[in-house]
This record gives C-alpha cells, structure tokens and sequence, in this order.
C-alpha cells in the first residue's frame, strides 16, 4: 500500500473526537434537546385488510408506471404467468430468467411452467461469460417479493441462493409474484416488526443485497422528458394473489 | 462548453448570463423540480419529516467517530476490506491499487458527486483504464467533456438538440430529438458496458452502522448494477454519511426522495451489505469501502457541523435565484453548486482564493432554508463564510478599498453630508465612472433621491415649528 490506512484511520478519528469534545461547538444552531430521536414517524400511511392493502399497493404502483393484477390463488396466479410469458417472449424458446423454483411462493412451479411449454433459466454463477451472455438474452424475469409495502407499491427482493439480482435487472420485463401475505402498510410497519421479532440485523446482512423497487426503472435526465428502461425493466408487473386460504 | 469553469467568478457568472438559452433551461428545469417538491412535501406532515430528518443527521455526526467503528467492524464482519483515507490522493492511490491487483481495464460508476470531488474519472483514464458513468445525464456530460452542472440533474444545462448532437456524433446514430430513442441508445451503449466491466465504483447515500450496510438510491437501476454485475465493487463514502439504524436510513431515503425529484420514493433503494455470498449466482466477489474525511473532520473542528448534514438532494438549488440564474458551472471547479455548493466548496478542501467568491453568490433570501429537508441554515453558513473571507484579507482589493472609503465617509458626519449633497445632483452619473461602474455590471444602482433626507427631515421640522405657531 502506498500509505498506511490504520495510521489515517486513527488520525481522522482522533480529529472528530477532538473536534467533538473540543470548546467549540460543532455547529452553528445548538440542539433542541439531547436526547437521541426516537425511531422515525411513518412518512406514508395505509390501512385496511389484506385485500384492501393489495389494491393500494397495486393502485401505488400504477401511479409510478408499473403495472398489476389481483388473483384468487396460486393457480389463477400461474394460469395468468404462463399467458403473458407467452405474450412477452420474443420467440417460442426463449427462456425466462428466474428464480430458482424453491425461492418462488408457488408449489412446483418450475416444473409446472416445463409442462406449459416455458423454460426457466436458473443461472448459478453469473461471473461466467458464457452464463451471462444467456442471462442477457431473456425478454422476461421471474421473481417474488420478500415483502411488500401498500402505501407506496414498493416491493422487497433479497440475494440469495437461487434469487439472482440480474433476475429484476437484466430483462426489460419483470413478473414479480406478492403473495398477499406479505404486504405490509408501510415500510416503517415491516421494519418494527423485524425489529421486534430481533430479525432486523440477520435479515439485512445474511444477503449481500437486498433492494427496494418501487416501478420500472426511470429517467427525466433528458430536458425533463420521462423515459422507462433507461438500464432495468421498462415493465414491472405484480401478479398478486391470495395465499391465506 | 458556454462557461469556462477555470475562468475567475465573474468572468464565469458574466458568459453563464449571456447564455439565454442556458437560462431559459435552468428557469425551466428547476421551477418544474422545486413545484414537485412542494406537491410532495404537501401530501405529508413535512414539518415533522424535516424535525425528524434532521435530528438523524445531527444525532449521527454527534456520534460520528463512535458510529464509524461501528460501521467499520460490520462491514468487516459482513466480508467488506474498509479503508481510510485523508484526503483526494490517498482515495485515489487505494482505488488505482485495487484496480492494479485485480488487472481492472474496464470501470462503470454510478453517479457519485464524491468521485467528481477526488478527480476520480481523470485519474484512472491516467493509468489507462477505461471508466464510463452510468447515469444518464452523467453519460450525456461525459460524453460533452462536460462537468456535471446540478448534483441530481447533472445534464440540466442542456436542450434535447444538444444531447441529439452530442449522440450523433460520439454513439455514431442517426440524428433524432426523440427522447426515448435516445434513451434506448444508452441503454445499449451502457448495457454492453456493464457487461464487460471488470470493476463498479459507486458513492453512497447512507451507511448504516449497526448492520455495514451500504445504501445506494438511484431511479434508472445503473447504481444497483455497478454494485451487482462486476467482480469488484467500490463504494467511496464520506464519512459523514453514516447514519444509526435501517429506520433512519429509511427515513433520510424518503426525504431524500420527495426533496430531490417529488417521489414518494426512488425507482432503486439498494443495500449492500458485503460480497456475494456462497451459492449466489451474482454480486461482487470482493466489496471495498472508502471511508474519505478530505476535509469534513475540519469542518467540525471550525464548527461549520451543520453542512455536514446535507443528504444531497438538491432541493435548495432548484429555490436559489443566483443558481437559476448562472447555473452550476459558474460555481467553478467542483461538483457542488447552489446555496449548499456555496458553503462546502471553500469549506472542503479547495483553495480558499479559488472559492472565497462563493459564499457572495448569495442575496441571502432564505429560500434555501426553508426547503432544506434537514433544516440547515445555510443563509447563516454563507454569511459566517463571507467574514471568514474579509478577516482573511481574501476578499478583492479593491473591495476592500471601498469598504475602508466607505467606512471613512460613513463615520464622518461633514464627509457624509458633502458626498451626500453631491450624489443627489451627479447621482445620475456617478455610477457611470469607477469604482460603482465595475459594481454595477452585476447588480442595480438604485437611483439617488433629489433630497436628502436630512434636509427633508429638517423641512419637515421646520414646517411643524410654523404649524404650532400659527
């Protein structure tokens, strides 16, 4: 190394410490109170049952140009999957870029959609070129919400084995699966109930990623002009549907 | 390019006015971004946000150095290498070190201002690497040989007849002001990019200390594929942007969201929180985290905290009349424009005489306070700055000159009444001649009263004695 980071670590540090015990203030405007603030007020609102937090969650997400369903249950979910993969793909055996089966809320469904005629391409490592260059051919991705949030259409996707990233990433189409179960009002909501059940620390570092969508991907760079699919999905479509019978 | 962002203030401030064109686009772009943020902060209790936001940030830099070696040991303990460094150079020698270990040709960066504050793009073409920003306004400047002009809006100075040049010329495509054909042509040109690079460099929005968790937002997804596609992720963060816990990360992304574009939330909230792990198929095989302090822990030391709490949403350019006049390339060689850009660029590490104009380009009118998602006063910054400037004898000679003229005539009632009487019969003429003549090609003389107003208030007594007597 060309200099010794733990000898810059020590010094940056000894300076806040001294900047922050030192007789001067550190800012302009002294605090109100020296108290830590509590955790943070829910900036958004929703409330309801299930259904009633699905429509919501579905009518947010249209107003940010994404797209949804409401279905009765897993089998109307998938009926409607294997149509508008059908409609979506470019040519009849193209593959779809998704999940593996067990990371997807719907019993078999891998084997189930083979049987439909639709292939799934699970990839494992996508460091390979020869993985990624099929991985970047897909017209469409499969996965499913780790959670969900009504009062603002955001979905949840966590890494993991079997739930790739470029899966919501690389194809200009994204199917996503919301069981019912899982949306939530708020995202402050879903984050005091981790908090609560002490999963919130596991939860955020056991993946390397876990990221929050909230409609297809945007831009306004060019003189204000909206424009979707700048570099992910121009399509992101909820097929939600009721998994609490 | 219409300003020349190494020419001195003035001349900068003098060819961003002559740009009509220029301003028709910022009166534009930053009148429909601040009425977006009014809309978004009216569907909500925005003063409550704002208390709550703002008392995060404080509480975090309150207990920076404790949350940094939090954050530190996390990030570690999630498989992250965590560096330090001073300043510029010393981020700059970690990134081209790693880039030499791990035989990097390729770069793709998301948009990251603190990349554009170490001169992050020009050193690694130095060595020979090819780097490519993956925002697309960052692209179009890149592209142009340009800087960005606006911290959320980089391209915000240019009409869709540029961009439309700009891609014809370096992408070798037809000719076409559509804008989604032009998007199109980016999302090829990057995606082929993204695919091959061997490195992904991004900043970072927040920290979270309790998890390492490294926060990035982004609308068109290029941030999340820079810390997903390649096989070594950076992350620069300065180390102010550690924040508690996921809740106030969560938080500062929400008013980051409605302050910067009027979103409820951004298209990407993306948390990393280390490399892939065993049996994913993708993620980076190595995270590397920058800690950079390039001059905020003297911020601290010289009790200018406060602009060490900005979350960079850019609400108070959009409300500055000096900014939507001139526009971010006036504000010279550094990344950050605006009522904000204005206090950090001397604060930070650039040349006090290359910047002690900036804390000027100000009429102080508070708009920018009353935005500020995390209440910082920046009127009150500015104007601390503006005398840091004077007691440093940095401010221009002969402003300093007329200050001590007039601070001479001022304190000397016949000096006064002399200049005074005189004024109001050459008022007409007087700013027509130096020094005022140099004063007046950036501001309005106003126009001198007939009498004074000592003669008038000494008529007016006059006038009352006569009115008792009668």
């Amino acid at each position: 190394m060309i200099y010794d980071s733990m000898e810059a670590r020590d010094e940056i540090l000894a300076r806040l410490r001294r900047a922050l015990s030192g007789p001067r203030p550190i800012f302009r405007e002294r605090s109100d109170s020296s108290a830590p603030p509590g955790t943070p007020t829910a900036v958004t609102q929703a409330d309801g049952d299930l259904r009633s937090l699905a429509k919501q969650f579905g009518a947010k997400l249209e107003e940010v140009s994404g797209s949804y369903e409401i279905l009765e249950d897993a089998e109307e979910a998938f009926q409607r999957l294997v149509q508008l993969v059908k409609e979506w793909r470019a040519e009849d055996d193209e593959e779809v870029l998704s999940w593996a089966s067990r990371a997807l809320p719907i019993e078999n469904l891998g084997g189930l959609l083979e049987e439909s005629g639709i292939s799934l391409f699970i990839p494992e490592d996508l460091h390979d070129e020869s993985t990624r260059a099929r991985a970047a051919r897909a017209n469409v991705g499969l996965t499913s919400a780790d959670a969900a949030f009504a009062s603002t259409g955001s979905i949840v996707l966590a890494s993991g084995r079997g739930k790739s990233r470029a899966a919501s990433l690389l194809p200009l189409r994204h199917l996503v699966l919301v069981p019912m179960s899982r949306i939530h009002t708020t995202v402050e909501a879903w984050l005091r109930t981790l908090r609560h059940d002490q999963a919130l620390s596991s939860f955020l570092r056991v993946s390397g990623q876990i990221v929050f969508i909230t409609g297809p991907s945007k831009s306004a760079d060019i003189e204000l002009n909206l424009t979707l699919g700048v570099h992910g999905p121009r399509v992101v479509h909820a097929l939600i549907f009721d998994d609490t019978w | 390019m219409a300003v020349d962002a190494g020419a001195p203030y003035l001349t900068r401030v003098r060819q961003a006015l002559a740009d009509d064109g220029l301003r028709a686009a910022l009166d534009r772009a930053t009148e429909h971004l601040s009425g977006r943020r009014d809309q978004a902060m009216a569907d909500i209790d925005a003063q409550l946000l704002r208390d709550e936001a703002g008392a995060v940030r404080r509480y975090a830099i309150e207990h920076l150095p404790d949350l940094l070696e939090q954050l530190e040991s996390n990030l570690i303990g999630n498989g992250c290498q965590v560096h330090w460094a001073r300043d510029a150079a010393e981020a700059l020698g970690v990134i081209l070190e790693i880039a030499r270990e791990q035989g990097v040709g390729d770069v793709v960066k998301s948009k990251s201002m603190v990349t554009e504050e170490i001169g992050l793009n020009d050193a690694l073409e130095r060595s020979g690497i090819n780097v490519v920003e993956t925002d697309l306004g960052e692209f179009i400047v890149q592209l142009a040989g340009e800087p960005p002009s606006h911290i959320i809006a980089p391209v915000i100075h240019k009409r869709v007849e540029d961009i439309a040049e700009i891609f014809h010329r370096s992408l070798d495509m037809p000719l076409t002001t559509d804008p989604a054909e032009l998007c199109a042509a980016a999302r090829r040109e990057l995606r082929n990019e993204f695919l091959i690079a061997d490195m992904g460099v991004s900043g970072c929005n927040f920290a979270i200390a309790e998890t390492g968790t490294i926060c990035v937002v982004t609308n068109e997804g290029n941030g999340r594929m820079v810390m997903s596609l390649p096989r070594v992720h950076v992350v620069i963060a300065g180390i102010e942007k550690v924040v508690r816990s996921a809740e106030d990360a969560v938080l500062l992304w929400q008013a980051a969201s409605r302050n910067a574009t009027g979103q409820d939330v951004s298209v990407y909230f993306s948390l990393s929180s280390g490399p892939r792990r065993r049996g994913d198929a993708d993620g980076p095989d190595e995270m590397h985290v920058i800690l950079l302090d390039n001059g905020r822990s003297r911020i601290l030391e010289r009790g200018y905290g406060d602009a060490t709490l900005c979350i960079r949403c850019g609400a108070c350019i959009n409300v500055c009349p000096v900014y939507r006049e001139i526009g971010g390339h006036a504000y010279g060689r550094t990344p950050y424009s605006g009522p904000i850009g204005a206090v950090l660029t001397p604060l930070l590490d650039y040349d006090i005489h290359a910047a002690r104009d900036l804390p000027f380009a100000s009429s102080l009118c508070g708009a920018c306070r009353d935005v500020c998602p995390v209440k910082i006063d920046l009127p009150r910054l500015l104007l601390d700055l503006r005398s840091v400037v004077v007691e440093r004898n940095a401010s221009p000679m002969g402003e300093r000159a007329a200050m001590r003229a007039y601070s001479s005539v001022m304190r000397r009632p016949a000096r006064y009444r002399a200049l005074a009487r005189l004024a109001a019969r050459l008022g007409r003429f007087i700013g027509l001649l130096p020094p005022l003549s140099i004063w007046r090609r950036s501001r309005d003389l106003p126009r001198f009263a007939a009498k004074r107003f000592g003669t008038l208030w000494l008529e007016r007594a006059r006038d009352d004695e006569e009115g008792a007597a009668e």
